[in-house]
């Protein structure tokens, strides 16, 4: 008795895997589609809405958070209620909630469009919590009612059966079973026929009416084997084995076991691979996981990498940018430093130039003076009067030598450290020319050369006063020294290309070659120093300084000059505008 | 004709003596020599027809020929034209020395010429009648005194009283003085504009006449005798002038 109480228990939980099945497999798709058409107009109701969305999806736990506010909500119509309570009691329902599923579906109203179904689940719900006798009462209100809804008259007959059975009224519980043992034998439902023929076998078996409940459990055990289902094939096995070792055949109740073992490995092993599958899954995310982590470090990295790069960069730039820059002011500086070499050099040979000048040429005039007055002494003692005039002829042309060679140095050193005052101003170059010439006029006429001015007074050049007469007297000294008695010294104006006007200072004594004209051109204070003629003083300081006060007048020096023939010297000054 | 009064501003003695050799030489007259800025000072405020001061800037070992000439210009005195002598062409100085507004400058050593040259173009920056005299030989500055005109190389002087009469002869003028007559190149039109109105006046085409040399006017035969003997005739175009002179005599 024990025993086989004990397979009823089996048989109790195959039901309700044949129900879930059942009601998944066929009813569900056909009845979600039938309730999203019933209650299309309900649409604009948002929360209905999504309570619907949720159900048509199966979301159970969303539909039972979303529902819960169903009861705070005042709902807009007794229909979007009743969707809502059966909402929430469908989902307890598939979550196992069984009592909670059940309160939900009593609150749902009798017009309610699928009531029959609320009925049937309430009976299910009953049938599942062991209150047969309430479940009975459901399944007979439905037992002859049109099933239209998508679930199955053999269904309600079964479970009508399985009530009975449990409440031990036999005769019922076979009358019911045996309906609808015959509308799965119409249909072929293989599954619900395993069913049926254990609960029928179980039935007889329980009244110990064995030899009608064996061939039950043979049927039921032959059509196991064509079923998928491990737990219908293990528990048909296992019915079989109880059957087999009540009759005391230990041999095939063995076996049945053996295969009831079986059968439980297998379904364990599915269980396990499931499990094991399960666990991979697991560890495969986990896996991805700490790749995903592994690759976002990574990233990471590479993000701190760059930008350490990045910053090294830009620092290595930046040091880059002000070595260059320090550089450049080294070498800038150093730049500097070897030009005001070069000009130092050039002004330490100028100054040696100027010393060399000043201690040969002054010196040797100086002597020569001192030669002179002694000379001039003794025939002043010997009242030699025509001596003494020639002898102080003689001195003064060797003072006023000397005096314009000092003259020079100081102007020259003037000009280099350009204290001296300049102050360019409109000019009458007659005048210039006239005051330059006055002081020459007695050694013109010792010399007995032809001296003309030729300038007009009206010729006007932009000058200063003081260079401009530096300069000619320079340029008429040289015409004087360069020229023989007879010879002539003109001075004449001609205009020049753009707003020029040249001085010309030609003289027809001796003359030069090329060769040095162009040295006198060229040469600077300290290269000049040769003298070919020997018996004229002269140290090329002159020439410079009038070049380099030409220059300062933004003016032009030239030379024209045939050697025997005479020079012309010209110097190009900027016209006074008119 | 007088000579040009010049009062020498001057230490160094033999600079001094050659300076004033020269301008004796051409005629110049030596009004004063100063050695020193008070004395030039003094000379510069007692005397009264000096025509030209000569400043040499170092007086001594500081440069008080420029504060003389700051000095002058400063004063509420009728001021007479001036000129640097400096043997310094140094930049500073010469700065300092043209703020005072020197109507000359000359850098030493200078020749005869360039001093004579310079005193007359000093006289023609002063009264701002450039290229009359130094240019040409026979232009003149007219002043409200006198006339300044070039004798040779040198400058005299004819005080405007002294005049008779002028006449013109094309670019010349002819002037006629108590003490003689010479010629000067100037327009007519600028003696006019220079001379002054109540004391010269136009009697005809070619002549201006002293108003106060008129000894008699002869109005029938349109004839004036001046002082000296000279006859002018005059125009009946600028009889009115005559007319009106004579009612104010």
């Amino acid at each position: 008795m024990l025993i086989s109480k004990c397979s009823s228990i089996f048989f109790f939980s195959l039901c309700i895997i044949c129900y879930a099945q059942n009601s998944k497999k066929q009813s569900k798709p056909y009845f979600f589609k039938t309730l999203k058409e019933k209650s299309q107009h309900l649409i604009n109701d948002d929360f209905f809405d999504k309570s619907r969305s949720f159900f048509l999806n199966q979301e159970w736990d969303s539909i039972l958070v979303h529902t819960s506010l169903l009861e705070q909500k005042v709902p807009e119509s007794t229909e979007v209620k009743d969707y809502g309570h059966f909402f929430r009691g469908y989902g307890f329902l598939k979550k196992g909630l069984l009592s909670e599923s059940e309160n939900e579906f009593y609150k749902i109203s009798k017009d309610f469009e699928f009531a029959l179904r609320v009925i049937m689940y309430q009976g299910e719900i009953n049938l599942m919590s062991s209150k047969y006798e309430k479940a009975i009462e459901k399944f007979k209100i439905l037992e002859d009612k049109p099933l239209d809804l998508g679930f199955k008259r053999s269904n309600i007959l079964f479970n009508l059966g399985l009530c009975y059975l449990h409440l031990k009224k036999f005769k019922r519980a076979n009358k019911y079973l045996k309906k609808s043992l015959k509308l799965y034998e119409e249909k072929k439902d293989t599954t619900e026929l395993v069913g049926a023929y254990a609960y029928l076998g179980s039935l007889y078996y329980e009244q110990y009416k064995d030899d009608i409940a064996i061939p039950y459990f043979q049927r039921a055990y032959d059509l196991a084997k064509n079923v998928d289902d491990f737990t219908l094939k293990r528990d048909a096995a296992k019915n079989m084995a109880i059957v087999e070792e009540n009759r005391k055949d230990l041999v095939a109740a063995l076996l049945y076991r053996k295969e009831y073992e079986q059968w439980k490995d297998s379904l364990n092993d599915q269980n396990k691979i499931w499990q094991t599958a399960q666990f991979e899954k697991k560890f495969a995310i986990a896996q991805k996981e700490k790749e995903v982590n592994v690759l976002k470090a990574e990233n990471r990295a590479q993000v701190a990498e760059r930008n350490t790069i990045l910053y090294a960069a830009i620092g290595l730039f930046l040091l880059l940018i002000v070595i260059s820059f320090f550089y450049r002011k080294n070498i800038k500086s150093k730049k500097t430093i070897s030009l005001q070499n070069e000009k130092l050099d050039a002004l330490n040979t100028t100054k040696d130039r100027l010393f060399s000048i000043v201690s040969h040429d002054l010196r040797s005039s100086v002597n020569t003076l001192k030669l002179s007055n002694k000379k001039l002494l003794a025939n002043l003692e010997a009242e030699n009067f025509d001596g003494v005039h020639q002898l102080l002829l003689k001195n003064s042309a060797l003072v006023g030598g000397a005096y314009n060679l000092l003259d020079n140095l100081l102007n020259w050193a003037l000009l280099q450290t350009k204290q001296a005052y300049f102050e360019i101003k409109e000019l009458q170059l007659f005048f210039a020319v006239e005051h330059v010439a006055f002081n020459y006029l007695p050694l013109i006429k010792e010399k007995e050369i032809h001296f003309e001015n030729k300038v007009p007074k009206s010729v006007k050049a932009l000058a200063d006063k003081e260079s401009l007469k530096i300069i000619l007297r320079n340029i008429l000294d040289n015409a004087i020294k360069f020229s023989e008695s007879n010879d002539s010294i003109k001075i004449y104006t001609q205009e020049a290309k753009e707003d020029r006007i040249n001085i010309v200072i030609e003289d027809t004594g001796l003359g030069m070659d090329e060769e040095t004209r162009l040295r006198l051109l060229r040469a600077k204070v300290s290269t000049v120093n040769e003298r070919k003629h020997k018996n004229i003083i002269g140290s090329g300081l002159g020439l410079q300084l009038c070049k380099s006060m030409i220059q300062k007048n933004k003016g032009e020096f030239l030379i024209e000059s045939e050697l025997g023939r005479g020079t012309k010297m010209i110097v190009s000054l900027p016209k006074s505008p008119d | 004709m007088e000579k040009i009064n010049v009062l020498v501003v001057e230490d160094n003695p033999l600079e001094r003596e050659a300076l004033v050799e020269v301008l004796e030489n051409n005629n110049y007259n030596i009004t004063g020599i100063a050695d020193n800025f008070k004395a030039a000072l003094a000379i510069y405020l007692n005397q009264k027809d000096i025509d030209i001061v000569i400043i040499d800037i170092f007086l001594g070992e500081h440069p008080e020929g420029i504060l003389f000439a700051e000095t002058i210009n400063q004063l509420e005195y009728p001021k007479k034209p001036f000129l640097f002598l400096t043997s310094s062409i140094d930049k500073e100085l010469f700065e300092r020395a043209k703020a005072t507004m020197p109507f000359n400058y000359m850098v030493k050593p200078f020749n005869e010429l360039e001093l004579l040259f310079s005193l007359g173009k000093a006289m023609e920056t002063f009264y701002n009648q450039n290229e009359t005299i130094a240019d040409n030989d026979k232009g003149a500055i007219v002043t409200p005194d006198c006339l300044y005109i070039q004798k040779g190389n040198s400058l005299k002087k004819v005080l405007l009283d002294q005049i008779i009469f002028i006449q013109v002869e094309g670019r010349y003028c002819n002037i006629i003085t108590e003490k003689g007559k010479f010629v000067i190149l100037i327009s007519l039109t600028k003696v006019i504009e220079l001379l002054d109105s109540k004391i010269f006046g136009r009697v005809s085409r070619n002549f201006i006449v002293n108003l106060q040399k008129i000894e008699e006017i002869f109005p029938n035969d349109n004839l004036i005798m001046m002082l000296g003997g000279y006859k002018v005739t005059f125009s009946d175009k600028y009889k009115s002038i005559i007319k009106k002179h004579i009612i104010l005599k």
